[in-house]
């Protein structure tokens, strides 16, 4: 048995070796701490599409792939789309925010972030992106610019083309849907039915999918020939001919007709429910996520619906509603270049297929809606061809988004509103809609 | 000894005061600074926060929607007080009796203060649509009505009352009954039951017992519950907006949720602030009274 040593030669070798010890824990811990500095990590925000759980493992694989690709880690947050407008407001107000993100309401944002806050263009950055007009559809790619300035890849398109029952067309005698506003009064009285009390049991026609008048408003009156504001968004330019038109043809659906409901526009008004109940045969201007919800969740309804163009307006066009959400820069940003290239694998075909696929949404990217992912069903074909009558439906003007509110109070709201279901005189309206954004505008552009 | 007994009371109460300060006094105070300032978001990085004086108050009550909702803030408040008291003396009374299968009403009583009011809503809503309203169809059924009632959406106006006013009343007095129930069954079952023998003896009737034994002895409580109520009331945000929006052309709309829009639909968090400014001196007068008249019954 070894007696071991004592006394103050191996009191001494303990100390040496507790101080080299503690010498090699330090070491190793600043060295960790220094690689780690050295390691790229970004912070990504974005909102669920589709189904969530395989949007945030799509998401896994993809930050994975990136990682093991150029060594940057992705760190991802999804963000719940029930909050994800005043985070977005408080990251405009210099709130918290990530390097980078999945943003949307680029004028709205960015004017109130005022070049301090929020999205930042990346304009000197483009060329990373040489063949971006081809590529991309024109109307996404509106959504990305601001005042001359490129913020950032759309990846998501918000088209909608017209939904109808192709089972209640057939039972009307009805060929085809309609296909200019004349048909769509034609069609809705033959598809309008009433009990023995004069309920309307099936209303023929809805102009659009959800309860925003504003946003209801717009394909119809660009079909009509007309704009917004002008292009600097300075000047309201709603007091026209064009609008008229509009809100008496909107007008006289509700309340000469009698082909639409007078409820379209309240909080209550369910338009999903409506159309697969049969409540409702043809929605002029529908949710691009139902035919994937409906491919989805109602099976038994399939072969009782289809998707067409949007019906032609009194000059000839087809404008739909459109509106992107892109990948974007934030002022703040850590590593810009690591955001760029993270945006940049994202945006390669493949990536952006896969994204498609796995949200259900249907993507800018022109190759995406031309590959067989697209071409699968028939309402997929008629939404890669919508796309290419998207009209942006962001304006440039920080405060669009208050002008174009679903709440009563805003400019388009009061106007939509007081003369389709409340049947107010459309010229006394217009000109008191025309004065009122105007005064909005002004006020953005901080006259 | 004193000195170390208060010092520790106060220490005891300091994390509730701190956390009131931080999340309670701190905000409202911010906010009604706000309501004396130009706070527009799409303005606030060029020409920050210039003082205005009372400029927002005027602005607010030019709009005549506030006017508007301003008024239906008060009927509602009013309605919904009055109801949930009405119903919840008769249901107290109700629960507090003995008999059997007592003990399970009380339970299906609370049962709407289980559901949070966005849930309630977003029920009632299905409840109340205009072409898959049940309640119509019951009504159908039973031959009371041939066209569909316009639970939300009737735009029809008897003076301050309308359709969609009175279903929302409805909504919120069914979700707030069992708090007025409790609050009133834990004040009868505290009345002693001398008071009521003795009235039986001098010959009172049920409603002689109710006035003159039940009602007095109630007041205390009474007077809390309606200023909670009253509060709560003004207050009010969710079942209006989840179900009507304000709507239908600003029928149900109430200050708390024309502060929202204010704020978050038009970007204008100094319009918003006066408006909760307004709610806040209703509130605060409300409240003053109500301390006033308990301080005078501690005196």
């Amino acid at each position: 048995m070894t007696k071991r040593p004592t006394g103050p030669a191996s009191s001494n070798r303990k100390v040496l070796a507790r101080h080299t010890t503690t010498l090699a824990l330090a070491t190793a811990l600043t060295t960790a701490t220094a690689l780690g500095a050295y390691a790229q990590d970004i912070s990504f925000w974005t909102q669920p599409q589709g189904d969530l759980l395989a949007y945030q493992d799509l998401f896994d694989e993809l930050t994975s792939e990136f990682r093991d690709e150029s060594g940057i880690n992705v760190s991802v947050e999804v963000i719940n789309w029930s909050v994800a407008f005043n985070t977005w407001l408080t990251v405009a107000q210099g709130g918290a925010a990530p390097d980078c993100a999945d943003m949307y309401w680029l004028h709205s944002f960015s004017g109130i972030g005022a070049g301090r806050f929020g999205p930042m263009p990346i304009t000197e950055y483009r060329d990373r992106w040489p063949t971006l007009e081809a590529d991309f559809y024109e109307g996404a790619l509106e959504d990305v610019h601001r005042n001359g300035e490129f913020y950032g890849i759309p990846w998501r398109v918000d088209i909608r083309p017209m939904m109808y029952r192709t089972d209640f067309l057939a039972e009307a005698g009805i060929d085809a849907p309609p296909d200019n506003w004349k048909e769509i009064v034609e069609q809705g009285l033959a598809l309008t039915e009433r009990d023995a009390n004069g309920n309307v049991t099936r209303w023929g026609f809805a102009p659009g999918a959800n309860n925003n008048p504003g946003q209801t408003l717009m394909p119809y009156y660009w079909q009509a020939g007309g704009l917004m504001m002008s292009e600097d968004g300075r000047t309201a330019t709603i007091d026209n001919e064009a609008m008229r038109t509009t809100l008496k043809f909107m007008q006289d659906l509700v309340q000469v007709h009698k082909i639409t409901s007078p409820e379209v526009f309240e909080k209550s008004a369910d338009p999903l429910a409506d159309f697969t109940s049969g409540s409702v045969a043809i929605i002029g201007s529908t949710n691009n996520s139902w035919p994937s919800q409906f491919d989805r969740d109602y099976a038994e309804l399939e072969g009782t619906w289809a998707l067409e163009i949007n019906p032609a307006g009194p000059t000839g066009e087809r404008d739909s509603f459109s509106g992107a959400g892109y990948w974007g820069v934030l002022y703040g940003s850590s590593d810009v270049e690591a955001c760029l290239d993270w945006i940049e694998f994202l945006s390669q075909p493949e990536h952006m297929e896969r994204i498609s696929e796995v949200s259900g949404a249907a993507s800018p990217r022109r190759s995406v809606m031309s590959s067989a992912l697209w071409t699968q069903r028939p309402w997929q074909e008629v939404m890669a061809e919508t796309l290419n009558y998207g009209h942006t439906s962001q304006h440039p003007s920080a405060v669009w988004n208050a002008i174009a509110s679903p709440e009563p109070g805003a400019v388009l709201y009061d106007l939509v509103y007081n003369t389709v279901i409340g049947g107010a005189d459309i010229d006394a309206a217009v000109t008191e809609a025309q004065a009122r954004m105007q005064a909005e505008l002004d006020r953005a552009s901080g006259n | 000894m004193t000195r170390q007994k208060y010092l520790f009371c106060y220490l005891m109460v300091a994390p509730a005061m701190l956390i009131t300060a931080a999340l309670g006094i701190y905000p409202m105070l911010f906010s009604l600074w706000m309501s004396f300032v130009e706070y527009d978001l799409l303005r606030i990085n060029e020409f920050g926060t210039p003082f205005v004086g009372l400029d927002n108050y005027v602005e607010v009550f030019s709009d005549p929607r506030f006017v508007q909702t301003l008024f239906n803030t008060i009927i509602f408040t009013i309605l919904a007080v009055a109801a949930t008291l009405g119903f919840g003396l008769l249901l107290s009374q109700v629960l507090n009796i003995n008999y059997r299968g007592r003990t399970a009403l009380r339970m299906l009583v609370c049962v709407p203060w289980f559901v949070p009011p966005a849930v309630a809503s977003a029920i009632w809503m299905w409840l109340l649509n205009t072409d898959r309203s049940p309640i119509n169809f019951l009504l159908q059924d039973f031959g009371l009505i041939t066209s569909n009632v316009r639970w939300l959406t009737d735009s029809a106006t008897w003076g301050p009352f309308s359709i969609p006013m009175m279903s929302i009343v409805a909504v919120r007095v069914w979700n707030g009954l069992p708090f007025a129930v409790i609050f009133l069954l834990a004040a009868l079952q505290s009345i002693p039951r001398s008071l009521y023998e003795a009235a039986e003896v001098d010959g009172a009737s049920l409603m002689q017992k109710f006035w003159y034994v039940t009602l007095p002895m109630l007041r205390p409580v009474l007077a809390i519950l309606i200023t909670l109520l009253v509060i709560g009331g003004l207050g009010s945000f969710e079942i209006n907006y989840i179900m009507t929006g304000g709507g239908p052309q600003n029928l149900t709309n109430i200050m708390a949720v024309y502060s929202y829009q204010q704020a978050f639909s038009f970007f204008r968090f100094d319009l918003a602030s006066a408006s909760s400014g307004v709610i806040f001196l209703m509130t605060g007068f409300i409240s003053i009274f109500y301390l006033r008249s308990q301080l005078k019954g501690v005196a």
